[in-house]
């Protein structure tokens, strides 16, 4: 073969403990889509970061047309020809398309509007699309936007285009043209890389499909040799055991949750039920349903059909009658915003969902959440064990941990724990199932993840789900069913 | 009232509003850039001093006015410092440099008080004062109102038809954006503070150079904070400020003639007319523009690493 456009080789990159990228090499060709795939926090956009220049790697070298560069900057990496389109829109909403297309770009002091709008037309011919270079971004739609993104990126010759899970945002018509728009580069001789985590459209567009798993490649092939889409998630989500935490088997009691047929937004007819002394794993792929069904239950949402019962109450009667203690706990996946305040100290923040112990009248007992707090930081391990450190101040381990803490010091009936390992260190990933393991001797806990390996760890019984439905729910010991995960999160069942 | 009544008040209007207009429009490109500046008073005043001082030493107002404009821009550099270098509130440094400035200038202007020095007249522009009604108006003032017929229009150009002008647009609207298609967002961000600063001062000056040869303390009186206010009439657009600009210059000098004219209203009532408009304008304009036209990312900082 040629030289690659872009050769990367033994990238490492990490933040604090957690190894983002280990290892990493990989060739990006000429005229071909190469996908990036990956789950969550595998370390897609921290490699495209670097290729981007917004982030330098610890190790490892870049090389681009065969030659050696070092891309220090966003800057260098677009003069290099390296352009990305990113999921958040980079773009000035109360100016026009052409405006966008040419803003920042080195030229003649007066702007030549005509000149402007022409380029854009033809630009946006030779590759297939449509737009008016007149009309304000305010008023186009999200593939609209995206089409300028692209467009800018052509604007500046740029030959290896890097696409941001750009589906995301997309209705299906408008993911079908982008892709013949993406076709339609690689025939011009353009080097595309595809970033996404769903399988489908890795499999439709992609010439070379590269996995990533925590951090590393695990995979790396042309698409011809993939024989079908459960073989490549079964790649993605792997199974091979990182490590081993005891399980005790427990004998589920009584029922904690029950959802019946509950149907919400694009999650469709779902039922499932949790076991105080059990968890329960939802596995899937990202986006299949998990949000919706997490929303409802924790009461962020109400639920639109179906039934949902929470320790014996309805969803109605639960969430009007909350108690902080005994009931239900939320850890989610966010938890930088949905879990904690950056801005407030961890005692603030142990407060913020335990308030009511500690309250007599409108007066709240801050000592005392004071000493109880600080035997949960020695507890728990949490560093630094400072309690007017502030969250932000935590590494994503320990603040998780502290979240942890904070839930279980609720004594909680039902948890719902949302990716509660994701982005972290193996060590800190082994704590968290210990706690969660240790936890299901009072609770039931309903245990959302997008990785296999942390399900197969520490569930009782597995749901798989795919397009917002709930294809199989099974025991972890049943080992044929489990044999089938991959082909049921690729919807082949 | 007459016409020889009206004409004296629309030229005098004139002149009352071009040392707001000036201020305005340097806000404007301030604020284009995404920089809130409310420190328009404060370097309305050095400007002024400065006008008057280099203007009694010099001899030379011209110079003189050069040199406010210059010193407009050493004031707002100090906006620039807080903002772009240390990432400070917008709000709060502007708020500091209106008051600093005025202590400032009030400090080394007392012994000026009452003075007077060289500064611009009248000058008839032979032919066009002779239209009628127009004329008397807008072409039997000072050299530095003529000036402002042409500058709002060269600022608009420079926004609008310039590739420099789209840069400080964009990184007022969208610094992220601006920083993702390679501009450097606090470079931009400089030039439009000190840019701005530079009309700012100017409009001082005019005020101790063109509209009175003397100075007095706190001679701006307000007229910075009617520039901000007048950034949002305008909607951030040049043109619509030289309207705004006259508006108030009408209201100023009415109030003048209607005291001069001795009325029943108490004088501190009249005082009070033009800062009413302020709130009177500011309540319409933002009633009535649905979407704002405020730039996107105004008062918004943006470190430079990101």
């Amino acid at each position: 073969m040629t030289t690659p456009a872009v050769r990367l080789q033994h990238i490492s990159k990490s933040f604090g403990k957690v190894k983002a990228n280990q290892d990493i090499s990989l060739d990006i060709h000429k005229g071909r889509i190469l996908a990036l795939l990956g789950e969550n926090g595998a370390g897609k956009s921290t490699l495209m970061s670097i290729l981007a220049g917004q982030l330098q790697p610890d190790s490892g070298t870049i090389a681009i047309d065969g030659e050696n560069m070092e891309l220090s900057s966003t800057d260098k990496a677009i003069s290099t020809g390296i352009g990305m389109v990113y999921q958040h829109f980079q773009l000035v909403d109360a100016m026009t398309v052409m405006e966008n297309v040419f803003l920042g770009k080195a030229g003649s002091f007066l702007l030549d509007k005509k000149a402007m709008e022409e380029e854009v037309i033809s630009l946006s011919r030779q590759y297939g699309m449509q737009m008016s270079p007149a009309k304000y971004i305010a008023d186009l739609s999200m593939g609209e936007k995206q089409q300028v993104e692209i467009l800018k990126l052509l604007h500046r010759r740029s030959n290896i285009l890097i696409f941001d899970e750009p589906t995301a945002v997309l209705t299906p018509e408008e993911a079908k043209a982008l892709f013949a728009t993406m076709r339609s580069m690689a025939d011009q001789g353009k080097a595309i890389v595809f970033i996404s985590h769903k399988l489908e459209e890795v499999m439709t567009i992609a010439d070379d499909i590269a996995v990533l798993r925590r951090g590393a490649v695990v995979d790396s092939m042309p698409k011809k040799s993939v024989s079908s889409t459960a073989e490549l998630a079964e790649r993605m989500v792997g199974r091979e055991v990182l490590l081993k935490v005891d399980r005790i088997p427990m004998e589920p009691r009584q029922m904690v949750l029950k959802v019946e047929n509950l149907s919400h937004q694009h999650l469709q007819d779902a039922s499932l039920i949790v076991r105080q002394g059990e968890i329960l794993g939802i596995v899937g792929v990202a986006g299949n349903g998990q949000k919706p069904l997490v929303e409802v239950v924790c009461g962020l949402q109400q639920p639109q059909q179906g039934e949902v019962q929470l320790l014996g109450k309805d969803w109605q009667d639960f969430f009007a009658s909350r108690k902080w203690k005994n009931g239900l706990s939320y850890i989610p996946e966010d938890r930088q915003g949905l879990a904690t305040c950056r801005g407030l100290t961890l005692l603030d923040n142990f407060l913020l969902t335990t308030r009511d112990g500690f309250s007599s009248g409108p007066w709240l007992q801050r000592q005392d959440a004071r000493q109880k707090a600080e035997k949960l930081l020695h507890e728990f391990d949490i560093r630094p064990p400072d309690l007017d450190a502030f969250a932000w101040q935590l590494s994503g381990g320990n603040l998780q941990k502290m979240v942890l803490s904070r839930e279980f010091y609720r004594q909680p009936h039902l948890i719902v724990a949302e990716q509660p390992t994701q982005g972290l260190d193996i060590a800190a990933m082994e704590d968290i199932w210990k706690l969660l393991l240790k936890a299901r001797e009072e609770a039931g806990i309903l245990l959302v993840t997008g990785d296999l390996t942390e399900a197969l760890a520490v569930c009782d019984r597995l749901a798989v789900m795919y397009g917002g439905r709930i294809v199989d729910t099974f025991a972890r010991s049943n080992q044929e069913k489990v044999d089938q995960i991959g082909q049921m999160m690729a919807g082949i069942s | 009232m007459t016409f020889e009544l009206i004409i004296p008040l629309l030229a005098a209007t004139v002149q009352s509003g071009t040392p707001i207009l000036y201020a305005t429009l340097g806000e404007i490109i301030t604020e284009k850039s995404g920089v809130l500046n409310l420190g328009v008073e404060g370097i309305m005043i050095v400007g002024a001093l400065a006008g008057f001082i280099a203007a009694k030493f010099t001899g030379n107002p011209v110079l003189a006015f050069v040199l406010a404009g210059f010193a407009g821009c050493a004031a707002a550099s100090i906006h620039g410092i807080v903002c772009l270098l240390f990432q400070g509130n917008q709000v709060v440094s502007g708020l500091a440099l209106t008051i600093l400035g005025t202590g400032f200038a009030n400090y080394l202007g007392t012994s000026y008080v009452g003075q007077s020095a060289p500064g611009f007249s009248p000058y008839a522009i032979p032919y066009l004062v002779d239209i009628p009604g127009l004329g008397p108006i807008l072409f039997n003032q000072d050299p530095l109102v003529y000036l402002t017929y042409f500058i709002p229009v060269l600022i608009w150009f420079y926004l609008f038809s310039t590739r420099h002008g789209l840069g400080v647009r964009a990184v007022g609207e969208n610094p992220s954006a601006a920083r993702a298609g390679g501009l450097s967002v606090s470079l931009y961000r400089w030039g439009a503070i000190l840019g701005g600063g530079f009309f700012m001062g100017l409009g001082g000056a005019y005020l101790s150079l063109a509209y009175t040869h003397l100075w007095t303390n706190n001679m701006t009186a307000g007229r910075g904070w009617i520039a901000v206010a007048l950034v949002i009439f305008a909607f951030w657009r040049p043109g619509r400020a030289v309207f705004g600009a006259y508006l108030f210059g009408g209201i100023m000098s009415l109030q003048l003639r209607l005291q001069a004219a001795g009325t029943q209203l108490p004088s501190s009532l009249l005082l009070m007319l033009p800062y009413l408009l302020t709130i009177i304008v500011l309540v319409f304009s933002s009633w009535k523009s649905g979407k704002s036209a405020a730039p996107a990312a105004l008062g918004v900082n943006m470190k430079p690493t990101e």
